[in-house]
């Protein structure tokens, strides 16, 4: 049987039951005698045992093996959940997750990613392995039992050396498939201390008949009963069979699919939607009633398909967050502070390759805040705050943006010490004493700027908030930090829903075209009937009430002043902050499909990606969060 | 043409017994050894059939010379000879790549079934 085709299905079905884990050991530190968490914790483990055991990851299943029995141990209560106890456990968790994703991924064993020092550390907890203990318990927990073909051998009376036959006998099982447990525990055995009879789980491809014989061919056997799972492949198939039902168990029917197709799709429809742009354009010169009704319907109906597989690809945000708890609380350990982490807008839906690029960054806003943000216990209880501080991370949707943000109680980004850089570096004069909101904004996103004076295992070495700036334009959002003294720091990140398609503002300046995401466009005004002035040596763009810091595109482009007819303002928005954008003519609206690129780093990035015009002629997508 | 056999015993008592044993089953015995270096030497020398080995012998014991043995012939058959209270021992060879074991006082058709499985 080729288990390969199985290997996907194991790899998704168990880190759902690793996420679980993660969380359940969560839930256990907070209350350490709650039975609840354990017996989920035992049966998720269980579960990977089987099915890695079937799949042959010898690694996963030893490891899973050691961690479910410390497990039954505290569900029987012979083991209290101590703090070592649970930093064990993570630890299992974790070398588990990468003895499975190398397993599963690159087809080895998954040994050789930590998991012997995992598994010592698990025993070193078990103290004395216990006498006569079966090694597994029977008890799979959850219904889905234990899995393969419980064998139970009868020695005969007068057989010597009883313990070394039986040892014999179970290694000669395991020429036919895994034993995964023996009852008594091996050791027992080993030492006789088993009267005449002992039993083994094991799984394997073997029938019945045949693993009787095997094992009465060792010799000294009085009696051999097979029970189980029965014939041959099921224990193979049962691995499987979990996965499926697992799937078929929702409320809503669900398929699994790859995500290439996902992408596929979504990069065909894009091209679907540059040409239905194309056809439309062609169409209207065409006078011809029937072409145009049939070109609004074909236009109708790619809209519906777009939002449709749009739609198919969001995902809820949590899948993403809820690994986070997890990542603070080691954090928070390893940094002797005490922080309360709070999650909210789990369900808030984004694009899925969106929500995997904002993994990194939300880690290093978090990271970030913990190292630096949130005070020592003793500094907080100084400064009149309670000792434990508050992080909090939310999703939230905004018209046609979702905002992700992360908000600590702590002491705020130190004015003084990014001044004192600041000054150092020569970003700003020498003569400064204090920096305003906008420009402690500016320095601390600039590439390699960080107040961080050790390195840390949290924050990385000296990786600035820029990394998250970057990041976040490249996917055609804005960053915004807000901070106080003494009181904390929120990171507003404001993305849109969906990376690959977006609707566009199209302006024409010198010869090129290029494309504002409408998502930051406020209006559009005449330059002609606006009176710009300048202030301070930069030009300002009075309008109603307010004054917009006006920029010109063609000088951003270095090309030479136009001669100012017809030019547009565009006025951008991002968050609180606006600006007047000075083109030469604007020439429409369009859906626009998105092919990022990395930009020139160092250089002006000011723009986040290039797109196709319905005239076949590319166009670059400015990236208005780098210009406000 | 009969299948041969290498017996690994410091006591000669127990080669004759177990060479006669085996004999008078039809067994061609084509070499003896006293030590476990012997044992060695003799294996890929004769490259026998079946090897009787005791567990302890001078220079060196009889687990290490069915580890020195299997790493040369993975698939080498050696019956391990042990006496009750070896159970450690015993253990320790199998995991070592003994095929299976006798324990003294020999019982002649203990001794052949065990023959017959390791063979088999």
């Amino acid at each position: 049987m080729d288990l390969t085709r199985y290997a996907e299905l194991f790899l998704t079905e168990s880190r759902e039951h690793l996420s679980a884990i993660n969380h359940l050991l969560l839930e256990l530190e907070r209350a350490p005698t709650a039975s609840e968490p354990v017996t989920a914790i035992f049966r998720a483990v269980h579960t990977i045992k089987g099915m890695s055991a079937t799949m042959g990851y010898a690694a996963v299943a030893a490891l899973s093996h050691e961690l479910e029995t410390l497990l039954d141990r505290v569900r029987h209560g012979r083991l209290s959940v101590t703090s070592e106890v649970l930093d064990a456990c993570f630890a299992a968790a974790d070398a588990l997750e990468r003895a499975i994703e190398s397993g599963a991924v690159e087809g080895g064993d998954g040994s050789g990613v930590g998991v012997d020092a995992a598994i010592a550390r698990l025993r070193a907890l078990g103290g004395a392995v216990p006498d006569a203990e079966t090694t597994r318990p029977e008890d799979g927990g959850g219904g889905e039992g234990p899995t393969g073909q419980l064998v139970e051998v009868r020695l005969e009376a007068q057989t010597p050396l009883r313990g070394a036959r039986a040892f014999l006998i179970v290694k000669r099982a395991q020429s036919l498939g895994r034993v995964h447990s023996v009852t008594p525990a091996l050791e027992a055995l080993q030492a006789e201390r088993f009267d005449r009879t002992f039993s083994l789980r094991i799984d394997t491809l073997a029938d019945r008949a045949s693993i009787e014989r095997t094992i009465r061919s060792v010799g000294s056997v009085e009696h051999v009963a097979v029970e189980g799972a029965g014939a041959g492949a099921d224990a193979a198939r049962s691995a499987a069979r979990q996965a499926a039902d697992a799937a078929a168990g929702r409320p809503a029917r669900h398929v699994r699919m790859d995500l290439r197709r996902l992408d596929n799709m979504m990069n065909l429809i894009g091209e679907l939607v540059i040409t239905r742009g194309r056809l439309d354009a062609l169409a209207r010169q065409v006078d011809d009633a029937a072409l145009h009704e049939s070109m609004d319907q074909a236009s109708r109906l790619i809209s519906e398909l777009q939002d449709e597989i749009m739609l198919s690809r969001m995902v809820p945000v949590w899948q993403v967050f809820d690994r986070f708890p997890r990542l603070v609380r080691d954090a928070v350990r390893s940094s002797g502070k005490e922080v309360e982490l709070v999650v909210e807008g789990k369900e808030i839906e984004l694009d899925r390759s969106m929500l995997d690029e904002i993994g990194d960054p939300v880690v290093h806003l978090l990271r970030n805040a913990i190292d630096h943000g949130i005070e020592t216990p003793e500094e907080r209880r100084g400064a009149g705050k309670s000792a434990m501080g508050r992080l909090t991370l939310s999703a939230s949707r905004e018209r046609s943006s979702v905002i992700v943000r992360v908000t600590d109680d702590g002491r705020g980004i130190d004015r003084g010490r990014v001044l004192a850089k600041a000054r150092g570096m020569g970003l700003v004069d020498e003569t400064r004493t204090e920096l305003t909101d906008e420009e402690l904004i500016r320095l601390i996103g600039r590439p390699g700027f960080s107040t961080a004076e050790r390195v840390s295992d949290l924050s990385g070495r000296g990786v600035g908030i820029d990394v998250v700036y970057t990041r976040v334009r490249g996917l055609g959002g804005s960053v915004e930090i807000k901070t106080a003294a003494g009181r904390g720091t929120t990171v507003t990140m404001r993305l849109p829903v969906t990376l690959a398609i977006v609707r566009a503002l199209l302006a024409r300046v010198g010869q090129e075209t290029y494309a504002v995401p409408i998502t930051h466009v406020r209006e559009t005004v005449s330059l002609e009937r606006t009176r710009p002035r300048t202030v301070r040596g930069a030009e300002v763009l009075p309008l109603r009430d307010d004054v917009l810091p006006l920029m010109r595109f063609r000088r951003l482009l270095e090309l030479p002043a136009a001669d100012g007819r017809g030019t547009q303002v565009i006025v951008l928005e991002a968050g609180d902050r606006r600006l007047g954008l000075v083109v030469d003519e604007l020439t429409g609206q369009q859906d626009i499909v998105v092919k990022q690129f990395d930009a020139v780093r160092g250089g002006a990035a000011i723009f986040s990606g290039a797109t196709i015009l319905p005239d076949g002629s590319p166009a670059l997508i400015l990236d208005v969060g780098s210009l406000l | 043409m009969s299948q041969t056999v290498l017996i690994c015993d410091d006591a000669i008592f127990m080669r004759t017994m177990i060479g006669d044993i085996l004999t008078q089953s039809g067994f061609e015995i084509v070499g003896e050894a006293e030590t476990g270096v012997q044992a060695i030497d003799r294996y890929k020398q004769l490259q026998p059939d079946l090897v009787t080995m005791d567990i302890v012998m001078p220079d060196m014991g009889g687990i290490d010379a069915v580890r020195e043995i299997t790493r040369f012939d993975p698939e080498a058959r050696i019956l391990m000879c042990s006496a009750m209270g070896q159970q450690a021992l015993v253990v320790e060879a199998i995991q070592a790549g003994a095929r299976d074991f006798v324990v003294k006082p020999f019982q002649p058709s203990r001794v052949l079934e065990a023959v017959q499985r390791v063979l088999g």
